[in-house]
């Protein structure tokens, strides 16, 4: 009857063929191929960046400066934009329709770059920092534009108008910052300049991540709670500024209407109390959705509001540079306290003339720095560099070079700002490019009184300053006194850095400086009563226009609180503008909360314009 | 076999490994329907009126169901036989009339919020139909008469059912060749049957590739020729082959034709993309992508209970149909490959199971009905499967026992516990 019974092996067969079949088709699909999973994940997970708050700053007696608020992007899955009405979409944000496919080319690139450096999910953004008007109309309509999600996060808000150029600005991540820091996603608002920008690190904090189940439409459903796709975010520790802004805006108000710098060190720790530029700009109009169109404006304003001259602007010291020729002589053991020079209404040397004002003579070294003596320093600055131990002027010269970076001049100091100048101490090459290889003493002898091819910025003035103050060293000046609880700080602010001059030299020169804003001193008519004020005063011959007024300062003369530096450009004489103000800034300093010894010196500054 | 007791079988049971193996699959069903139901958001909660509570009332049916066959009297599948069938087949022609409209396809009845789907007891009533038939004392598969009944008695659902516009369901009884095959159908036609699809896949790869149709009739042509050549002694070879490439010819042709002027252009698609010929992840390719990222995503040895990511969003996840004709890219992405073996090894355990009882069987009824609910098994088994990982074209085909749905649940628990009591009560 059973004809076919041994026909059972076929389907046995079949079965079998079958089963391995796909199970090898299976097995490749997941064991051999490991790439479904990521696609897995990426498809159904969308993990929504969380912003941290920005690091909160304030300034070194806790008062606000700035803080955050709450901004939003809207992020685009490029290829999943499906039955969009454009028309409409545009309309809500209120863009043309040219500009939405422009942001949607975008957009497709960049998540395309996402997905290749193994960024989680496929969006990008495609508006970035949405206007209020169009967070609240993109958010009533989300639900009707498929493949669009919002983010939350931060900008920036002042709590006040001044320390712009210490403070800096936010802007949108450039290539460069894109390229160099996966963290950073197109739209990303950085720190560009200032301590935002130096300490962007920090002050960024940690981004979270909050990882929400998505449909195939790309429609959020709910928060995945497993913790290995969740991830807080960590706001920016609080960040403490060495400012005393009270100081700051009085300074601020002190160089109105007049072009310039005033730096203000505590010598003891190298905070910085006070960095004051004008002209300046008001923090407040580089945020938010005005930031693009400000900032165009700024760049271009031809007053140059942007611009640092406190660590980017470079001035021949003039007579402030007397104070360090003193220190290297003194140093180099070619000056004595009691060293006497005569004074011939200047420094004669064949046919060489550099002139003098008109003071008795001769003049020992306190005197000569209280005097401002130039032929003194001529004298003093040869002595050094045609020291017979050397031999020649080269080598002599070398031993002042090296004395002069021990000062931190000719490199830049290292301040927690960016794009900090070196200034210039001239090299041998220099020299020799500049006045042939057969220099002498005599050809470079303006060195000695702050001119020629030495350039300082204030802020390296003021450290000088601070040098003196502290007899032979300084701490790199930088201003962030804290960063988080724990106030910590880069070790290169809190490692002291000593001059090549020894500490007991410094005191002749001191009592000179002390003499400078009394009578018979050149800022004479500019001091504090009761406050011992170390000073000296400059005059920066400026080839383009009026010489610039400078002063450096530190007091009080023992246990100095505050060392400072003051450019007026094209002020004149530092007695005119510079050591007023710098005398101002340390009385306001000292003597908080009380009114101003000097009055008529504080309203003829604070009225005073020298544009 | 050898037993010449009347009594029927001694110690009368169900075949106890079919039905585990048959429990294993509908737990295997249930659990992962759960699971692609569940809120991703939310820990285990079950409620009566979600899918999975659904489903396990389908199974309380089915467990009644099964009782009910196993305390019935097993002359009653025999002597019912063409009166089940003829009330099948009469209702799959009034749900053309008076169904809903699912998908495109008029396959349901629907009273109240549940639905029945005629065609899938068409399966069960036709096996029963056919065993009945060919169990007839004096009847074999020869003649042409038997064999144009046979063939009749699943065309004529199978017709039906394409006229629901339910291809899937319809493609099923093409099972029963291979049930026939048992019975004598000749081995050359299932042969034939091989060679026609090398010859209908290659015409289509031409036909999308756009080689011009003298290229297949040319090398059928010159194949021919070679055979005949090197045959020309043995008249009967020639006549053999000659017929067998004219016909060659002329079914390309038919393929072909029917290929670009019959299919619609989404089918044409579907079969490209099983082909290969097309790879579209974003539109066409966009269903397949996904059921291959959710198994893919499984990996060695899963993500793990209710973790799976791809099914879980309804109707708007990337593989839609989790629980039901792709419920398969559910078990995959949470038990990995570890959980597909073990899947198959009682998938097809139940399959070779099923050949070996219908092999005891001492009746022509009890046989075909056994290879029936074998082979009818296999091709869903094989089309869902299939299906997911892109070696069938798409075609919405539940997998049995697994898929949510009780009329799939309980028309295969039917099939398969009727073939079951057939088994015990064997003599
Ligand atoms: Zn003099």
């Amino acid at each position: 009857m059973d004809l076919h019974s041994n026909r059972r092996i076929v389907y046995f067969l079949v079965f079998t063929v079958v089963a391995l079949v796909y199970l090898g088709k299976i097995f490749s699909l997941q064991v051999l191929d490991k790439t479904y999973e990521q696609k897995a994940i990426n498809n159904a997970l969308n993990k929504i960046t969380i912003y941290p708050a920005r690091s909160i700053i304030y300034d070194r007696n806790g008062k606000l400066l700035v803080y955050n608020i709450a901004i939003y992007d809207l992020l685009v899955f490029p290829g999943e934009v499906k039955e969009l009405d454009t028309s409409e979409f545009c309309r809500v944000l209120g863009i043309t329709r040219e500009d939405f496919l422009h942001r949607m080319q975008q957009a497709a690139l960049n998540a395309k770059k996402r997905q290749k450096n193994n960024a989680y999910n496929k969006s990008a953004v495609f508006y970035a920092n949405l206007s209020t008007r169009q967070y609240t109309a993109m958010q009533e309509n989300l639900f009707r534009f498929g493949g669009f999600y919002i983010e939350p996060k931060t900008d920036r808000l002042y709590a006040v108008k001044g320390g712009a150029h210490v403070l800096g600005y936010l802007g949108e991540a450039n290539d460069r910052a894109l390229k160099g820091d996966p963290y950073y996603r197109p739209g990303d608002l950085v720190g560009i300049t200032g301590i935002e920008n130096t300490y962007e690190e920090f002050i960024r904090g940690m981004k979270g991540i909050r990882t929400v189940w998505q449909d195939r439409t790309y429609r959020e459903h709910g928060e995945v709670k497993d913790d290995e796709f969740n991830k807080p975010a960590v706001a920016g520790p609080d960040m403490y500024s060495s400012l005393d802004f009270d100081l700051q805006e009085f300074g601020e108000q002190l160089l109105n209407g007049k072009r310039g710098s005033i730096v203000a060190i505590e010598p003891g720790t190298g905070e910085i109390l006070a960095l004051v530029n004008k002209p300046d700009y008001d923090p407040n109009l580089l945020v938010g959705e005005a930031r693009n169109n400000a900032y165009r404006a700024l760049v271009t304003d031809p007053r140059k509001p942007l611009f640092n001259r406190a660590i980017k602007g470079t001035y021949p010291p003039g007579s402030t540079f007397k104070t360090v020729t003193a220190l290297i002589a003194r140093q180099e053991g070619v000056l004595k306290p009691g060293t006497m020079h005569g004074c011939y209404g200047g420094y004669h040397l064949g046919s060489l003339t550099v002139g003098c004002h008109p003071h008795g003579s001769p003049l020992d070294l306190k005197g000569a720095i209280t005097i401002s003596c130039n032929a003194y320093f001529c004298q003093v600055f040869r002595d050094v560099i045609d020291n017979p131990k050397y031999g020649n002027v080269k080598t002599g010269f070398s031993q002042l070079e090296k004395h002069l970076r021990s000062f931190g001049l000719g490199s830049t100091l290292g301040v927690d700002l960016p794009g900090e100048s070196s200034g210039n101490v001239p090299s041998i090459k220099q020299l020799d490019r500049r006045h042939g290889k057969s220099w002498k003493s005599s050809t470079v002898i303006s060195l000695s009184i702050g001119q020629g091819e030495i350039l300082l910025t204030p802020m390296q003035m003021a450290n000088v300053a601070a040098i003196i103050a502290n007899r032979g060293w300084f701490y790199t000046p930088h201003l962030v006194r804290g960063i988080g609880p724990r106030r910590s700080l880069p070790e290169k602010y809190t490692t002291r850095r000593y001059t090549s001059v020894d500490s007991s030299l410094f005191k002749v020169i001191i009592d000179g400086m002390e003499g400078v804003p009394k009578p018979g001193g050149t800022a004479w008519g500019t001091d504090v009563p009761d406050i011992a004020i170390c000073a000296k005063t400059g005059t920066a011959q400026n080839p383009h226009g009026q010489d610039h007024s400078l002063y450096i300062a530190f007091a009080p003369r023992y246990n100095p609180k505050i060392a400072i530096a003051v450019v007026v450009e094209n002020g004149g004489y530092g007695a005119t503008w510079a050591a007023p103000i710098a005398n101002l800034m340390i009385e306001h300093y000292l003597r908080r909360n009380e009114p101003s010894k000097n009055p008529g010196m504080l309203e003829r500054m604070l009225k005073g314009a020298v544009l | 076999m050898g037993s010449a007791r009347s009594a029927g079988n001694e110690n009368p049971r169900l075949d106890a490994p079919s039905v585990w193996l048959y429990a294993g699959l509908v737990l295997i069903g249930l659990i992962n329907i759960y699971s692609a139901t569940s809120d991703p958001n939310q820990g285990f909660h079950f409620s009566f009126n979600s899918l999975a509570g659904r489903q396990m009332m389908w199974i309380g049916g089915a467990v009644l169901l099964i009782l009910t066959i196993a305390f019935a009297n097993v002359a009653v599948f025999d002597y019912f036989a063409y009166g089940f069938y003829a009330l099948i087949i009469l209702l799959n022609i009034a749900v053309i009339f008076l169904g809903r409209e699912v998908a495109g396809a008029r396959s349901w009845f629907g009273f109240g919020g549940v639905g029945i789907q005629p065609s899938e007891f068409a399966k069960a009533a036709t096996a029963l139909a056919l065993a009945r038939f060919l169990g007839t004392y004096g009847i074999r598969f020869k003649g042409t008469r038997n064999v144009f009944i046979c063939l009749g008695l699943f065309l004529l659902p199978m017709g039906i059912i394409l006229g629901q516009n339910d291809t899937g369901s319809a493609l099923v009884f093409l099972a029963f060749f291979l049930v026939l095959y048992r019975e004598g159908l000749p081995g050359g036609l299932l042969l034939t049957a091989l060679w026609m699809a090398i010859l209908g896949i290659a015409r289509i790869v031409m036909t999308s590739r756009g080689v011009p149709h003298f290229w297949t009739y040319g090398i059928l042509a010159v194949l021919g020729a070679v055979i005949i050549w090197f045959g020309r002694k043995n008249r009967q070879l020639v006549i053999t082959v000659s017929l067998i490439t004219i016909s060659s010819i002329v079914f390309s042709l038919l393929v072909g034709f029917a290929y670009t002027k019959i299919l619609k252009s989404y089918q044409r698609d579907r079969i490209e993309l099983t082909l290969g010929l097309i790879k579209d992840e974003q539109g066409k390719g966009y269903h397949l992508h996904q059921s291959r990222i959710a198994i893919g995503a499984g990996q060695l040895v899963g993500r793990g209970f209710l973790k799976g990511t791809q099914t879980k969003m309804g109707e708007k996840s990337f593989v839609p149909e989790g629980h039901t004709d792709y419920i398969f890219c559910t078990i995959s992405e949470e038990w990995g490959f570890a959980g597909v073996v073990v899947f198959f090894l009682i998938y097809f355990g139940l399959l070779f199971r099923l050949v070996s009882l219908a092999e005891r069987q001492s009746t022509t009824f009890g046989r075909v009905l056994g290879y029936s609910v074998a082979c009818i098994l296999f091709f869903h088994i094989a089309i869902n499967i299939g299906m997911t990982i892109g070696m069938v074209p798409t075609i919405g085909i539940p997998l049995p026992f697994v898929s949510f749905g009780g009329s799939s649940l309980w028309a295969f628990t039917l099939l398969l516990f009727t073939f079951l009591k057939v088994d015990e009560k064997r003599r």
